[in-house]
């Protein structure tokens, strides 16, 4: 017997220890030196699994049902395989995503659904409350037991505070201090990731503390109290023989399915309980501490066990066989051995492993009371608060309290008459449930927030039905009706045999059914329900969290995005001002964040601060009130997270944008490529663009040189005259204009900001949400605009989207080159076209035929140059018998030329029957011709013959033309005809002189144009007068048509060219013999 | 996922599980399940007393191999907000 005070003064010393290692603990990890990020401490702290039943109800289990203590441990040893790979994940995604606690984690992977994490806080309420119910009974009893062994249903603490009224029992004081501790290490103050740091050392030392007592007890009883193992089993055997079958399975009530059961629950339960996940998982600084845990841990609990049959006999043994205190062997054996101080050591070790569960448990379920059923109402009710933060601490830390007290509810109501291990084995079996919903989480991206809210609810009630039920029942708190008659009589309905199904344990029993129902509706939700895409995402980040995929994160852009300090100062009502500040500029820094000059991100960092702020509120409040938080809060500002409407498709992977991107420039390039008609290219690109991006116009326009206006040369979409229609000033006031005059891209993500009232006016009027323009530039010089402009959508115009959009440009400036080119060719095509008429026109001008006079021979010949020409010769015969000559060249050689030369040919034509002399025709044809030509800047040179064969003469008359030569038979030479007179155009009134010299037979006169005399060969010399008067002189027996293509053909090979640079005219003349002569000559 | 060098060691855990289960359960335990006595211990306790300490040290060479085939990614001891 140890008096009260000593029990409670080494209690509160070990407190204060506790705290002073807590306290530690915390305060190094503020100066950045953990005490508790190694494996060692990692390791003791997940033997947190061992709690006060290990401590003192194993023994208990194993002296009265014997084995069967074992598979809850051996459960934890063989998961431990799958830690690296099971356990990692979790760690990692729970890093990753901010996770706070079990409930968060479902709710997270499964949409951020409130329901699901209000379900699972409340059924781990209510799971682990029996648990919580169970530690306190084991403290308050051993306290009981350790000051009083005789009378254990006496009250203590009455004598050590005698004040306290009747009602006030050690269980309470318990709750009370464990509640405290829980507080001041669990909810000191709020933490983002809830890790705390404190609270782990803490913990860890009670492991070690509950170890190394548990040994201790173990060692005096094995060796003190007997001799060795084999002693005790010995001694047993020989004292009770028929309980030999406590070694052996099968038989009395551990039946091989239990023991299958229990192996699987507790499996479950080392991974999927809220302390434990929050230990293992929240509480985690380094994922390589899960490898040395892997054994260590494992390890712990063999230790812990190894002496828990030894103990269980040795009581046995020592209580005549006695087992209704066999929970408690641990502490009596000591005890009435005299051994107090090992009885205070016991007693402070199975102190530790309650206390560890408590505070640990409430901490965590305090955590999910208050992010999955608090934070929701607070939120839904959007209650006003300056300050969140001191609230939210001040939630947690009634939470915390709260939990422990409904432990204490339930073991004042029913958990005295239960033993310690059945009630351990319902929160087991409460933890299972997280199972399917978890593994099939982390491991099936099919499996959905419908299903897994449908699974666990249904493994709910079987649980609550077939477990909590006949507990409740057993420990006479219900009618026994239930279970024999089953609910409402309904036989099939008893709890411990539902649907008829017999023959197994409550446990096996329990585990079939719930899991049935559990898995069935997950299962089968699952496959035949679907995910929305945010669903799916966030599906995908948890089961890919060791991919090396990255995550497509769903394109969204917020309209009316608050500012980065609006984002600052939600936080601050949250965590806290100075954290919050820390956590922004920490996210600024670390990623670049370009700054704009309105203190603002740009329009894709937004999103991306946005989900920063979600998370890091995540990491305080939990996944969905922080995802309530922050929608309520974008609500009220009138913000909307609008999907960015996307404009590659569904996913935004950018290797499928290229591919996307790729694609429409292809068809766009090849509208451009495929035809001729630039109003038809153009109309499809627009329509293309319109199509594929949903804009609700699309519009080109090309500069008007003349106006130096934009013009509209097509438009797809909405049409509207002041809008899609109308030109624009090519100056800065317009968004379109800035475009064209900076020959640079102009986007405009939200219409709301403008800063042009000219163009806000328009585009407000029309409602458009978002447009661009990019300038279309042709060999650097922008020749027109691309516009875009959408009505529904706000933020679509990404960096890939810009890049293509200059692209399209692009090819729109193309199709405009092909076509200009085109036209181009066109018109030449038109021109060549036309002079060829001109030149066939001009052809028919020149005498076709030669007049059949009998006393000359005549041939003509004009070759022009190009398709027109400016020469001109022509015969007219006289009524008289005498016929005019006349070779002119008019400057040039073009329609002009042409023109002129047809006009020449008309006057002469038309006035030569009236006018009759060679010297009146050129005058009156210069006075005629004067203004024409003056005008035309062009003149003529013209020599005009008139030759009579009666008589043999010759009038002739120059204007300004190449001297004829004329050949004289009679003695071989060669005249040059020349005439005074000026060039055509030259003067208004001009006389020419007319001379007149006599032919005879056998002479020949050749009328040529400077196109003959200046033919140049390639050393820039002439052909001159001197080689054709040579040339000439070496034909004159050939006929006047040889004598031409004799003079061409000699141009030609002095040219060394085909092809003549200038028209050349030829026209010879030769007088014949008249017959009258030759017979004179003959007679 | 990446690809490890000893993939066979990563897949090894999987058996290790299974084999684990079977072998700490019915209808393997019940070639232990006798009254016969070993140096005056019951042969099932010892069979468990004696198997379990031997899968831990299973799971210790897991690791230990674990540690030579890849080097664990090591995660910021402090809160890593970012992802």
């Amino acid at each position: 017997m140890i008096s009260v005070q000593t029990v409670a003064l080494t209690s509160v010393a070990y407190f204060a220890l506790l705290f002073g290692v807590a306290y530690y603990a915390d305060r190094r990890r503020a100066q950045g030196r953990s005490l508790i990020s190694n494996s060692y401490i990692y390791s003791l702290s997940v033997a947190i699994y061992c709690t006060s039943w290990t401590f003192y109800g194993s023994v208990g289990r194993a002296a009265t049902s014997g084995l069967d203590f074992l598979p809850v441990y051996l459960g934890p040893t063989l998961i431990a395989f799958t830690w690296w790979f099971l356990l990692r994940k979790m760690v990692r995604i729970s890093k990753q995503e901010n996770i706070t606690s079990i409930a968060d984690f479902l709710s997270s992977r499964y949409d951020r659904s409130a329901t699901l994490g209000a379900i699972v806080t409340l059924f781990a309420v209510l799971g682990i409350m029996p648990y919580i119910a169970l530690q306190l009974k084991a403290v308050a009893h051993t306290f009981d037991l350790l000051c009083n062994p005789l009378t254990i249903a006496s009250q203590p603490i009455q004598t050590l505070i005698p004040v306290l009224p009747g009602y006030i029992d050690t269980a309470l004081i318990m709750a009370l201090i464990l509640g405290l501790f829980g507080v001041l290490f669990g909810a000191r103050n709020l933490d983002a990731s809830e890790r705390h740091e404190g609270l782990v050392a803490a913990v860890a030392l009670e492991s070690l503390i509950k170890i190394i007592s548990f040994i201790a007890v173990g060692l005096f009883v094995t060796f003190g109290l007997f001799d060795g193992f084999g002693d005790i089993f010995e001694n047993f055997l020989q004292q009770y023989p028929q309980r030999e079958s406590l070694f052996r399975l099968g038989e009395n009530s551990i039946s091989f399915p239990n023991w299958f059961t229990l192996t699987f629950i507790s499996m479950m339960a080392v991974m999927f309980l809220p302390r434990q996940f929050h230990i293992m998982v929240i509480e985690n600084s380094d994922e390589s501490h899960i490898k040395k845990s892997m054994w260590r841990f494992p390890a712990y609990i063999f230790l812990i066990n190894l002496f828990v049959i030894p103990i269980a006999l040795g009581g046995l043994l020592l209580n005549g066989g006695d087992t209704t205190h066999a929970d408690y062997f641990v502490i009596t054996l000591p005890l009435s051995a005299g051994h107090t101080w090992l009885a205070l050591l016991v007693f402070i070790g199975g102190f530790s492993a309650s206390a560890g569960m408590v505070m640990v448990s409430s901490v965590a379920l305090s955590t999910m009371i208050l992010n999955h059923l608090v934070m929701p109402v607070i939120l839904k009710f959007k209650l006003r608060m300056g300050d969140y933060s001191t609230v939210l601490l001040n939630l947690k830390r009634l939470g915390i309290l709260l939990v422990v007290f409904l432990g204490y509810l339930y073991y004042r109501i029913i958990g005295d008459s239960y033993a310690l291990v059945n009630i351990g084995l319902i929160s087991f079996m409460a933890a299972t449930q997280f199972a399917p919903a978890m593994l099939g989480g982390l491991y099936w991206k099919r499996a959905n927030h419908k299903a897994a809210i449908a699974g666990l609810s249904l493994g709910f009630l079987l649980w609550f039905y077939t477990l909590l039920i006949p507990s409740f029942v057993l420990s006479g708190w219900l009618e026994s009706d239930i279970l024999e008659r089953g609910l409402f009589g309904i036989s099939l309905l008893r709890p411990l045999e539902l649907f008829g199904l017999t023959g197994f344990d409550i446990w096996t029993h329990s585990l079939f059914w719930s899991m049935f129902f559990n898995l069935a509706a997950f299962l089968t939700l699952s496959f035949f329900t679907g995910q929305n895409d945010s669903e799916a995402e966030q599906a995908s980040r948890f089961v890919d969290v060791f991919g090396d995929v990255q995550f497509i994160s769903q394109r969204q852009r917020i309209s009316r995005a608050p500012t980065i300090l609006e984002f600052t100062e939600l936080m601050s009502k949250f965590i806290g001002e100075k954290q919050a500040n820390t956590v922004i500029s920490e996210y600024l820094r670390q990623s670049n964040q370009e700054i704009d000059q309105r203190g603002n991100l740009s329009d894709e960092e937004i999103p991306k601060l946005k989900s920063f702020t979600e998370r890091t509120l995540a990491g305080y409040v939990g996944a969905a009130p922080a995802r309530i938080i922050l929608e309520n809060y974008l609500s009220t500002r009138g913000s909307k997270m609008e999907d960015v409407f996307d404009i590659f498709g569904s996913v935004t992977l950018s290797r499928t944008a290229s591919r996307e991107q790729l694609s429409v420039l292809y068809e766009a390039s090849q509208i451009v490529a495929g035809s001729n008609n630039l109003q038809q290219s153009l109309d499809d690109i627009l329509a293309l663009l319109a199509q594929q991006f949903k804009f609700d116009l699309t519009v080109i326009r090309f500069l008007d040189e003349e106006q130096m206006m934009l013009t509209v040369r097509s438009h797809h979409g909405m049409s509207s005259e002041h809008f899609g229609g109308s030109e624009r000033n090519l100056d800065m006031k317009t968004y379109i204009g800035t475009a064209f005059l900076s020959n640079k891209a102009i986007l405009v993500n939200d219409t709301e900001y403008l800063d042009k009232p000219e163009s806000a006016a328009v585009i407000h009027r029309e409602g458009i949400k978002s447009f661009a323009h990019a300038p279309i530039v042709l060999e650097g010089e922008p020749v027109g605009v691309l516009s875009a402009f959408s009505r529904s959508a706000k933020g679509i115009f990404t960096d890939e989207f810009v890049a293509l959009f200059n692209n399209i440009a692009g090819q729109v400036a193309i199709a405009w080159r092909n076509h200009k080119q085109l036209t181009g060719l066109l018109e030449v095509r038109e021109q060549e076209r036309e002079l060829q008429i001109a030149k066939t026109i001009q052809m028919g001008l020149l005498p076709s035929t030669t007049p059949k006079i009998s006393e000359i021979e005549l041939a003509g010949l004009c070759v022009p140059a190009h398709q027109v020409g400016g020469d001109y010769y022509d015969f007219i015969e006289r009524d008289d018998g005498s016929i005019d000559l006349l070779i002119a060249d008019v400057s040039g050689h073009n329609i002009g030329s042409a023109l002129i030369m047809a006009e020449t040919r008309t006057f002469i034509q038309a006035r030569s029957a009236n006018i009759d002399e060679p010297a009146k025709m050129l005058r009156a044809l210069n006075s005629f011709f004067y203004n024409d030509l003056t005008r035309a800047e062009l003149f003529v040179t013209m020599f005009y013959l008139q030759y009579h064969p009666d008589v043999g003469k010759l009038y002739y008359t120059s204007a300004g033309h190449n001297m004829p030569l004329l050949w004289r038979k009679a003695d071989n030479s060669v005249e040059w005809l020349d005439a005074e007179g000026l060039i055509l155009g030259i003067r208004p009134e001009v006389d020419f002189e007319q001379r007149a010299i006599s032919l005879y037979p056998g002479d020949l006169l050749v009328l040529y144009t400077d196109g003959v005399t200046e033919a140049e060969n390639e050393n820039n010399e002439l052909f001159g007068e001197e080689q054709l008067q040579k040339l000439i002189l070496e034909c004159t027996e050939l006929p006047p048509e040889e004598i031409i293509n004799a003079i061409l053909q000699q141009i030609r090979i002095f040219t060394g060219q085909h092809h003549f640079n200038d028209d050349i005219s030829l026209v010879v003349l030769r007088i014949l013999d008249s017959p009258e002569d030759d017979e004179l000559a003959e007679a | 996922m990446k690809r490890y060098q000893g993939s066979s060691t990563r897949e090894a855990w999987v058996l290790c599980l299974i084999l684990g289960t079977i072998m700490l359960n019915f209808p393997f335990i019940q070639i232990f399940n006798s009254s016969q006595l070993f140096l005056g211990i019951p042969i099932l306790v010892l069979y468990f007393f004696v198997g379990w300490p031997l899968s831990i040290l299973v799971i210790y060479l897991f690791t230990f191999q674990l540690g030579h085939d890849e080097q664990p990614r090591k995660s910021d001891s402090s809160d890593r907000t970012e992802s």
